[in-house]
């Protein structure tokens, strides 16, 4: 089972660093990578400042598992990693990072999109919405 | 034992993120009717998941001991 969830925002490091970790796979000839940053959404006269994410880990795990599969299937590709943040992530920091690799191009783009709506459909993430004045509510995926 | 897992709002109105129930066997309505009798759940979205599968409120089925029932508000990964 690939590791999936980090604890906190995905630093921009990580991300360098796991491009540079593709430099040896030379049967890659596209890479395509979606970055979802949490945003100062406006709710009221409150801004949010923050989302602190929980998962059902368990069944999150297995259901990546399978999306993981799925993907290979579907597209032609040499490899593919998700990250997700847990805990919390403020406005501006980035917490999910999905990274699709292929020898061709057509098919990251395609890839990704789909992997990020399967993420956002099918696992048990969870996000409260930290707003300013320290309230909260609970995210909905629109 | 049945072990029933919140989370999301419905964890802020368990004011838990887990509870084992002390039964052998109940029927998935009447465990949803006395999960909702504690805690008013019916007010919240959510599916269910038995053993980390979304199975239909409705369906007829039996949890038994050592089934791990999920509680899960909508997701909003990403």
């Amino acid at each position: 089972m690939k590791k999936v969830f980090l604890e906190g925002a995905i630093s921009p490091e990580f991300i360098a660093d796991s491009i540079a970790k593709h430099q040896g796979k030379h049967s890659i000839g596209a890479h395509n990578i979606f970055l979802g940053q949490v945003r100062a959404d406006e709710v009221g006269d409150q801004k949010v400042v923050a989302i602190e994410y929980t998962s059902y880990e368990e069944m999150a795990n297995e259901k990546l598992h399978e999306i993981r599969e799925a993907a290979f299937e579907k597209f032609n590709l040499t490899c593919l990693h998700i990250y997700h943040s847990l805990g919390e992530v403020k406005v501006g920091e980035i917490c999910i990072f999905v990274f699709v690799s292929s020898p061709r191009r057509k098919q990251v783009y395609e890839a990704t999109e789909w992997l990020v709506n399967q993420v956002k459909e099918h696992v048990p993430i969870f996000g409260k919405e930290i707003l300013d004045n320290a309230d909260h509510q609970w995210k909905v995926n629109s | 034992m049945i072990t029933v897992n919140y989370f999301g709002n419905i964890a802020e109105a368990a004011q838990s993120n887990s509870e084992t129930l002390d039964k052998k066997s109940m029927s998935l309505s009447e465990l949803l009717d006395l999960l909702d009798s504690k805690y008013a759940i019916a007010q919240f979205p959510f599916q269910v998941a038995v053993n980390r599968k979304i199975v239909s409120k409705q369906q007829a089925l039996n949890i038994s001991d050592s089934d791990e029932v999920a509680l899960l508000p909508p997701f909003a990964g990403g």
